[in-house]
């Protein structure tokens, strides 16, 4: 080559490839997070229909049903199919920048989520639409996914038409992984399938709408809190609130508190021996725009083990936080592409993390100081009722909140004063001991004619006789 | 401790004589020589009294965490070739290291813990191939009746909190009939098998047979062979003429087989085995009704005709 010789470079190709999309965005994904995704759009359908309810039941009378076999994936809903207007940007793979703006409360943001849904699952997939005049067929063959040159996918009237708008995805030609997670381990799939869907749409179940799998309805598991009723100014256990309402639009509610009594000093030594609950309530569970994106999360990316909050541990599996964000423009919502998590570095979540460490913080300290004096600290739950999120949104109206104007984020805040033991007065010492529990239960008959007494009225007793005999 | 009569618990007598059965049948696989039994024989090692009876050529190993049930095993000992050891099921299964040994396990568990389930499923994860495994866990829904006001409130609550992990669905309450609750924790057995040996991995579980009973407790237990997938046909065959096989995870079979005399049994024997309206037959035999009514005095000797190869003898015996 001569020195003088210029060298022509060519553009290089930029465009992107199919096979990217189909095969490789597709582990970014759990199977059953994917399904969520298809669920999202049901639930944007809603938010877009005309017949969408309003009050506490917005989603009443809509819902979705998954079937899964060994051959095929359906997920068939009522709620209100794909306009034609939005034909040309449902099916592209991303979100369009001349996209019309979305109906305010839907989630869908990357344009993703049912492109990947269907290419996770297998290679032909039929998706029917209703809605209005509209009804139409668009149907990916395997010959599409593997021409990584057509981009256009042909649209034909629906063979079928059906009672209600909505729309039908019917997915064949199954990956053998996927065939395999809906044969082979099917029990385990729908039981994993259910849970996640029973925690991550808990809110928008209980707002009515109706999830079936398999032809059998999922029922939501909420997170509740315990609120105490009765007199505002008493030291009762509530949950700390924060609300907030950002410069760009996005509503915050947060509220942290109890979920159940303190465990004992037993369940908690229990718990390090075995795990004894396969799915507890502990932790922060994340809402954007009614979905969980996070569901009783206990690690740092929640303010756990981190600026003056000790790690996660058993004597703080009463703990329970919901943070709520609300939107019209989700693109401000603090989620990951997956949705099924929080964007972390996200500078609004970091800011509400702060309240969230705060909030928590009171309840770890309450939980330090009444530490050993369990049963006490009992007698402040018993009788109160452990309530929805939508209740104690409801319920906080009647608290006195506090502007936080001058800290971040600025917002209202209702700080709850909880109950606090009586400090031991100079005169008495605490005294407490492990026993193996055949001897306790021993002395327990003994002593109350029964094996079941409570360890620490065991204890007290054996020392009440001994101390009667020792002044003798 | 404490420990209620195993041995002369008859539906548990009869369970303990079908996995004898299943047991017989993995000749077909493996030389029974190749080998070991593990169990949690409690302090009179019945288990292991019957295996060293039936199949002196496999190994036994007894697991057992209590000191005292430790001493009164080493009283009980049924022959020298079974070892003791003195652990917990968990730090056991730890160290167990089964390389390509075949093994035989009985998880016989008294109660019903999610711990129970985590101890399956690292079993199942790390047994070698054409190894047995069988589970027996409490069944008593009324474990988790609220007791104040008697629903399935909190105890429901507390239930799907320990095994909403392995639950087919996390949401559901449990319920409150014995066959429905034995059902529901077949299931959880499924689940718990297909989380540790999913369909991505070439070993499965494959159910060989399950059954409910009640000696005043109710219990389930649930046998399996942990194989290759595609050899998964093939241990099929190989328990396709067991009386009781349950190889398509089917609802478990009852056992609840009536108290006789000797005297009674040997004068039945003649009518045995019975191929049709097995119940009635016996009735008629007999001339009396052996509980309350008719319907239910047919049911219970259908039972003993079901399982008499199976009943045990508990005789008197002069020390």
């Amino acid at each position: 080559m001569g020195k003088n010789k210029q060298i022509q470079y060519e553009p290089v190709d930029a465009s992107p490839v199919k096979s990217f999309f189909v095969t490789m965005l597709t582990r970014d994904i759990r199977l059953e997070e994917a399904i969520l995704d298809l669920l999202d759009n049901c639930v944007d359908g809603i938010l877009r229909s005309k017949k969408r309810n309003g009050g506490k039941k917005p989603y009443e009378g809509f819902k979705a049903e998954i079937e899964f076999k060994k051959d095929s994936f359906m997920i068939s809903d009522n709620c209100g199919g794909i306009p034609w207007s939005l034909h040309s940007y449902a099916f592209r793979m991303g979100r369009a920048s001349d996209r019309p703006a979305d109906t305010p409360g839907t989630v869908g943001v990357y344009g993703i989520g049912m492109k990947r849904a269907l290419f996770k699952m297998g290679r032909d997939c039929l998706i029917s639409t209703q809605n209005e005049e509209h009804r139409y067929d668009v149907e990916i063959k395997p010959e599409w996914i593997d021409d990584e040159k057509t981009w256009e996918i042909p649209v034909t009237a629906a063979r079928r038409s059906m009672n209600e708008d909505g729309t039908t995805i019917v997915i064949g030609n199954l990956y053998p992984g996927i065939a395999a997670r809906f044969s082979v381990d099917a029990k385990e799939f729908e039981s994993e399938l259910r849970r996640t869907v029973s925690t991550h749409y808990a809110f928008i179940i209980d707002k009515g709408f109706e999830v079936i799998i398999n032809n059998k309805a999922v029922a939501p598991r909420p997170v509740s809190l315990i609120f105490a009723t009765g007199d505002r100014k008493a030291k009762r256990i509530r949950p700390f609130i924060f609300k907030s309402r950002t410069d760009d639009g996005v509503d915050v509610f947060l509220a942290v508190g109890f979920t159940r009594p303190m465990p004992t000093e037993e369940e908690i030594a229990t718990e390090q021996e075995e795990v004894r609950y396969s799915s507890i309530d502990a932790g922060w569970t994340v809402l954007c725009n009614d979905r969980a994106v996070l569901y009783c999360d206990r690690s740092e990316l929640t303010g756990w083990g981190e600026a003056g909050v000790p790690r996660y541990h058993t004597q703080f599996i009463g703990i329970s936080g919901i943070v709520e964000f609300r939107c019209d423009d989700a693109s401000k919502l603090p989620t990951t592409t997956t949705k099924r998590g929080i964007d972390a570095a996200s500078p609004l979540y970091l800011q509400i993390r702060n309240k969230m460490r705060e909030g928590m913080g009171i309840f770890i300290d309450y939980t330090n100081k009444w530490k050993g004096r369990v049963e006490e600290a009992k007698k402040h739950i018993e009788g109160e009722r452990a309530i929805p999120f939508d209740e104690v949104k409801a319920k906080a109206g009647k608290l006195s909140f506090r502007s936080t104007t001058r800290t971040v984020p600025k917002g209202d805040q209702y700080k709850p004063e909880l109950p606090l033991p009586k400090k031991l007065e100079p005169r008495k010492r605490r005294i407490s001991f492990v026993k193996d529990v055949e001897d306790v239960e021993c002395v327990a008959e003994y002593l109350f004619d029964g094996r079941d007494a409570d360890p620490s009225s065991v204890g007290e007793r054996c020392f009440d006789l001994i101390l009667k005999e020792a002044r003798r | 401790m404490k420990h209620p009569p195993y041995h002369l618990r008859l539906n548990k007598a009869v369970d303990r004589l079908l996995l004898v059965d299943a047991i017989r049948r993995m000749d077909r696989l493996e030389r029974l020589s190749d080998f070991t039994y593990y169990g949690l024989g409690g302090p009179y090692l019945d288990d292991f009294r019957l295996i060293y009876e039936l199949f002196p050529e496999i190994k036994m190993v007894s697991i057992e965490e209590d000191e005292d049930t430790y001493k009164r095993q080493e009283f009980h000992l049924p022959c020298g070739t079974l070892r003791l050891e003195r652990a917990q099921f968990k730090s056991f299964l730890a160290r167990y290291e089964p390389n390509d040994e075949k093994s035989i396990f009985w998880l016989d568990y008294t109660g019903l813990g999610y711990g129970n389930f985590e101890d399956l499923m690292a079993l199942l994860g790390k047994v070698s191939e054409n190894s047995m495994v069988k589970i027996t866990l409490r069944a008593e829904p009324r474990d988790f009746l609220d007791k104040q006001n008697e629903t399935l409130g909190s105890g429901a609550e507390s239930f799907r909190r320990q095994f909403g992990a392995v639950m087919p669905d996390s949401a559901a309450t449990p319920p409150l009939g014995f066959r429905d609750f034995v059902c529901l924790l077949q299931d959880m057995v499924q689940v718990a098998a297909q989380k540790a040996l999913p369909s991505a991995v070439p070993l499965m579980f494959q159910p060989v047979s399950s059954f409910y009973y009640s000696d005043v407790t109710g219990m389930f237990t649930l046998t399996g062979v942990v194989c290759r997938r595609d050899a998964a046909a093939d241990i099929r065959k190989v328990f396709q003429d067991l009386h009781f096989r349950n190889l398509t995870w089917a609802k478990p079979t009852l056992i609840n087989v009536p108290v006789l005399s000797t005297q009674e049994r040997l004068h039945l024997q003649k009518f045995l085995p019975c191929p049709s309206s097995a119940g009635r037959t016996l009735h008629e035999a007999l001339g009396y009704l052996i509980d309350k009514d008719k319907e239910r005095t047919e049911a219970r000797l259908k039972q003993y005709a079901d399982f008499h190869r199976y009943y045990p003898y508990f005789m008197r015996a002069v020390p």
